[in-house]
């Protein structure tokens, strides 16, 4: 099953980084979730099982050649839909959303397992569509195909997931050759239609299908001092975020020593805030190696996906790097207070079982399409 | 594959993209680091930190003669630690008990309690009472996070006195209006606090420091205004509102002209500073300094300063009114129905006629333009006094480049200018003063909570705007309105007064409205040196008569009676007589000892002394009072003349103290032989005695017997 030749092609700094990623996230996680439980390892313990599951995931991933996904379009399709209808109707709800299945040892959470899913069967729609993307018309269809799930998350609520399918879905119909004018207006216009829609909120009250706290979400980061109750609400957040990060200085406080995290003040500081963690008790330097590594990550991901020996090994690891790039740079900019609060975690940091595992098994696709990227010769 | 290349271009720019993300991202992260890094590197101090404020006394207001205008008194808020709280459990039930004691919703309390904050006020300025329940139960320890914190309120003893001078103040006793306001810096001080470090939940973190910083109090303040003479003021408005004249508003205002500083300033309607929110805020400024009105024929005081000064007018030239004058193709009437006929300027003063002083203000026009404009403006018209006070008006003027003759000629007779009541009064005491316009004020000093002083504010003259003859000249004519012309209610049996009434339509939107007038008289006492300046302006009176001279010269004359009997000002009884009368200026008795008579004469006379002569002949052996005493210039030197000085006369020493007896008859070679003491009496032998060298003279001296002040 596997041949000793796939290992030439191995990526050494592709799994280098995502190695050093999460060791030195379990070290951060350590610093960040000490004062949460009891037990001062409880989180770093059930991470790294995380991590072993995922690996085992990666594992049987690689095992099949890629392009046998192909077979299971349409099962995988299906898989998600009913996993995303389940959470609606049987779903575990906390934190005011209702994204869980509860699964007596562990809750499930569909819409991260959905976005790899997405990647594949896209990518599997994709690939039989190439060339045929260059008019209005041809890109409807896609976007269909992914409103489905698409719809389904956003009513868990989970808006910032949702928005994750959209960049997979931006970032494979550019590696499909669909025509990039025609996306960029799409995109420009998303973006600007979706300001627009919420100064006319905000200033004018119309009415909009999403939650008020969404909403306020979406803009606080713009004056978090201004929502409404003084930065102790949906702002607080952010400020919290902006004070540990800006406390680190060059060399930050210390791990364990940072007064944002240590003492509570930073909320969600093991999970959507990890960052901020890192800014606090690393400083800046150290935060910079650690920005270096992912972007040595997404780089070597780009160069994977234009070595893959076909369209749709190209597909599946843009999807996967769409995937990552999004989240990476909307948790930092959330940290840091340069984008809206949309909810997400930083990919190999934060604590989550789900998305571990759904990490992992997309970086085993990457690593699949790494592998198998000479066609082989009969 | 197919379209390898074009995927390799697309893949490059999605690099390109990612890797200018991740330079924003950087710049991002250096920016909160070391930009705004001291800055958030205090926040996360501040975090842990709770704070509880400890409120500074504010300082206490005096009038001048440290009487309490404004204090403050001690009550308790509730604050909360609501970290704390929600660590508890029993934030419900903390909720409930305390909107129980309060009378307020237990949702609304919830809600403060349970915050993301260090530290909430539940309520501020507790009722004694609720205070020390929720003290009993913070004691029990049933309140967990929750505590009772002196803080202070301010009180005003005297409820409505003064209301628009001082102001008031907010919850967090800032100051909202007045002299709370203006001062606001000086009286508020430096709350003090306690810092205790917190983590997020409100737990106290092992071996942190608790500081405490003692709050600094507030500076006190001591007024210009007199309570005694405000109270007057006020008495008077409050009678004129409650009387059938029921004006919409009334307002008085006195100062005393050489210093600037304002010993009174009421209005009607006022309010409790006490219960301020229970008022409408119309009444909380203070319209004396505030808003502008016509001042009318008042300000007549004004054109006669400038046209005095500039020569254009004596006080002998005479006018003819005809009852009206016609300037341009615009006709002014006077007042008085068919005119005053033949009269000279100070004559015009005291009947307030309008053609006279029409012809004035062109006059002046004439002599040069815009004299008059320059003259109005040296007098503080259009600009602000200066007054320590918040929200003060400049008035309206003209702008002078739209100024016509009809306006000039309209302004002389105070029609067509809009002043507030304290540029008025402050012009007028410019004519009170000898011609200095000084700057307004109502703070006297600024003193330490121990009482000390640390600033005091000195008079500030702006500028001289006429000479001190001018004024001279002019306030005798206003002596004249009120002994004999328009301003007669406002005579003051046992003072000089002087003052002009006036009696102004308000203006409303497309002219002057029917029925609606300011009744107002401006005006000083002693008019030889005046005390105090005082203008009463009447708002709006109902009915007939609505004249300054009948409504607004009464309530002058009652306030500034009273107030002069106050500062127990001297009366003079002959006005005419008094006018005559100038303080002695002092002056310095030369040496005329050794002189022969008419050369001692002469040198008194050139010091300004006149002299009394003892004896018939010989030079001056003695004069009392001696050389180098300084003494009122007219004083009689007594002069010894020597005689035969072998057969001395006994002179005469009646009122001369001991030890002037006792040189005057040694310089003759006598011998003093003194009976008790202050002032001799009778004397033996009696004067003009001849006796021999070195004789005995027996005099009794008595103390002189309690004087009576006047006649």
């Amino acid at each position: 099953m596997f041949e000793r030749r796939l290992w030439r092609n191995l990526d050494y700094y592709f799994v280098g980084g995502v190695i050093a990623l999460l060791a030195i996230g379990l070290v951060v996680l350590n610093s960040a979730s000490a004062n949460v439980m009891p037990d001062p390892y409880y989180f770093v313990k059930k991470q790294l099982i995380w991590i072993l599951f995922g690996l085992v995931g990666l594992v049987a991933v690689l095992s099949i050649d890629y392009e046998q996904l192909k077979h299971y379009h349409l099962p995988l399709y299906a898989l998600n839909i009913i996993m995303l209808a389940a959470v609606a109707l049987v779903g575990h709800e906390a934190k005011g959303a209702q994204r869980w299945i509860n699964l007596g040892f562990f809750l499930l959470q569909p819409s991260e397992f959905a976005k790899t899913i997405t990647v594949i069967t896209l990518a599997c729609f994709l690939d039989k569509r190439q060339g045929k993307l260059n008019c209005w018309q041809d890109l409807v269809i896609p976007f269909l195909y992914v409103a489905v799930p698409l719809v389904l998350i956003l009513k868990q609520p989970d808006l910032g997931t949702a928005l994750v399918l959209l960049a997979i879905l931006f970032g494979m119909l550019y590696v499909s050759g669909a025509n990039w004018k025609l996306l960029l207006i799409i995109f420009g216009g998303g973006l600007l239609l979706t300001g627009l829609a919420l100064f006319a909120h905000f200033h004018f009250g119309l009415p909009l299908p999403l939650q008020d706290y969404q909403m306020r979400r979406l803009v606080v980061f713009l004056n978090p001092y201004n929502d409404g109750k003084g930065g102790t609400g949906e702002g607080y957040h952010v400020i919290q975020s902006q004070i540990a990060i800006g406390s680190g200085g060059w060399w930050g406080v210390g791990l364990h020593q940072g007064s944002q995290v240590q003492l509570n003040f930073l909320p969600e500081a093991h999970t959507d805030f990890i960052f901020s963690v890192v800014g606090e008790e690393l400083g800046f330097v150290r935060t910079l190696g650690i920005i270096a590594l992912y972007f040595l990550i997404l780089y070597r991901m780009v160069r994977i996906a234009g070595q893959a020996k076909d369209m749709f090994g190209a597909l599946l690891v843009g999807g996967v790097a769409s995937m990552f790039a999004f989240h990476i740079l909307v948790n930092i900019g959330m940290t840091t207070g340069i984008m809206p609060v949309a909810g997400i975690p930083l990919p190999l940091f934060s604590y989550g079982g789900s998305a571990m595992l759904a990490n992992m098994l997309a970086l085993g696709l990457v690593l699949n399409v790494n592998l198998r990227r000479q066609k082989i010769l009969f | 594959m197919q379209g390898n290349i074009n995927v390799h271009k697309r893949l490059v720019l999605v690099f390109l993209v990612l890797t200018s993300c991740l330079a924003i991202i950087l710049l991002r992260l250096a920016w909160l680091q070391f930009v705004r890094g001291g800055e958030l590197q205090q926040k996360a101090l501040s975090n842990r930190l709770n704070v509880m404020p400890v409120a500074a006394q504010r300082g206490v207001i005096y009038d001048r003669n440290r009487h309490e205008l404004a204090v403050s008194i001690e009550s308790d808020y509730i604050g909360a630690f609501p970290p704390e709280i929600k660590d508890s459990g029993k934030a419900q039930e903390i909720a409930n008990t305390l909107g129980s004691i309060l009378g307020l919703p237990a949702q609304k309390i919830l809600e403060k309690i349970t915050s993301n904050t260090g530290f909430e006020f539940v309520e501020r300025q507790v009722d004694y009472a609720k205070a020390q329940q929720i003290k009993n139960l913070v004691k029990e320890k049933k309140l967990p996070g929750i505590e009772v914190v002196p803080e202070s309120r301010r009180y005003y003893p005297n409820g409505p006195l003064a209301a628009q001078v001082l102001g008031f103040c907010g919850i967090d006793n800032q100051g909202l209006e007045g002299i709370e306001a203006m001062y606001d810096k000086e009286l508020a001080g430096e709350p003090g606090k306690i810092v205790m470090e917190f983590d997020a939940l409100g737990h106290e973190i092992p071996r942190a420091t608790h500081r405490y910083i003692p709050p600094q109090n507030g500076h006190s303040l001591v007024l210009t205004i007199d309570q005694t003479i405000q109270y007057i003021a006020e008495r008077e408005l409050d009678k004129i509102m409650a009387s059938p004249t029921n004006p919409k508003k009334a307002n008085i205002i006195i100062m005393d002209p050489k210093t600037g500083e304002i010993l009174a300033m009421a209005s009607r309607p006022a309010f409790d500073p006490n219960n301020f929110n229970k008022y409408p805020n119309s009444v909380w400024g203070n319209p004396l300094v505030r808003d502008a009105y016509e001042p009318g024929s008042a300000f007549k005081i004004i054109t006669a300063a400038a046209a005095l000064e500039e020569g254009v007018v004596k006080p002998g030239d005479r006018f003819y009114d005809p009852g009206y004058i016609k300037v341009g193709p615009d006709t002014i009437n006077c007042w008085l129905p068919g005119g005053h006929g033949s009269e000279t300027f100070v004559e015009g003063v005291k009947n307030s006629c309008n053609p006279v002083f029409v012809q004035t203000a062109l006059r002046l026009e004439e002599k040069k333009t815009g004299l008059f404009y320059n003259y109005i403006r040296a007098f503080g018209f259009g600009q602000p006094t200066g007054i320590d006070l918040t929200g003060e008006g400049t008035g309206l003027l003209i702008p002078q480049q739209e100024l016509k003759p009809i306006n000039i000629a309209t302004i002389g007779i105070g029609q067509g200018i809009a002043v507030t009541p304290l540029q008025l009064v402050t012009a007028v005491s410019a004519v009170a003063n000898g011609g200095q316009l000084v700057r307004p004020h109502l703070v006297k000093e600024i003193l330490d909570d121990k009482g000390n002083v640390l600033k005091r504010f000195e008079p500030e003259v702006e500028r001289q705007v006429i000479s001190p003859e001018t004024a001279r000249q002019l306030r005798d004519m206003l002596e004249t309105v009120v002994s004999e012309g328009t301003g007669r209610n406002a005579y003051i049996p046992g003072y000089r007064v002087g003052g002009k009434t006036g009696t102004a339509q308000k203006a409303g939107p497309g002219g002057y409205m029917e029925g609606k007038y300011v009744a107002s008289f401006v005006g000083m006492a002693p008019v030889n040196d005046p005390r105090l300046v005082a203008l009463v302006t009447i708002d709006e009176p109902k009915g007939y008569p609505y004249y300054g001279g009948t409504l607004a010269a009464p309530i002058f004359q009652r306030v500034v009676a009273d107030a002069l009997h106050y500062l127990k000002v001297p009366p003079q009884y002959d006005s005419k007589q008094g006018s005559e009368e100038k303080p002695a200026a002092p002056v310095t008795v030369p040496n005329v000892t050794g002189k022969d008579l008419a050369a001692a004469r002469a040198e008194l006379e050139k010091a300004g002394l006149a002299a009394r002569v003892e004896g018939d002949s010989g030079k001056v052996i003695a004069q009392v009072p001696k050389a180098g005493a300084v003494v009122p210039a007219g004083t009689k030197v007594i002069l010894y003349l020597q005689g035969d000085p072998n057969r001395p006369r006994v002179p005469d020493v009646n009122s001369l103290r001991v030890t002037e007896a006792a040189e005057v008859l040694a310089a003759y070679g006598l011998q003093l032989v003194p009976e008790g003491t202050g002032q001799a009496g009778e004397q033996n032998p009696i004067p003009g005695t001849i006796v021999t060298p070195g004789s005995s003279v027996r005099v009794k001296f008595h103390e002189p017997a309690q004087e009576v002040l006047g006649p």
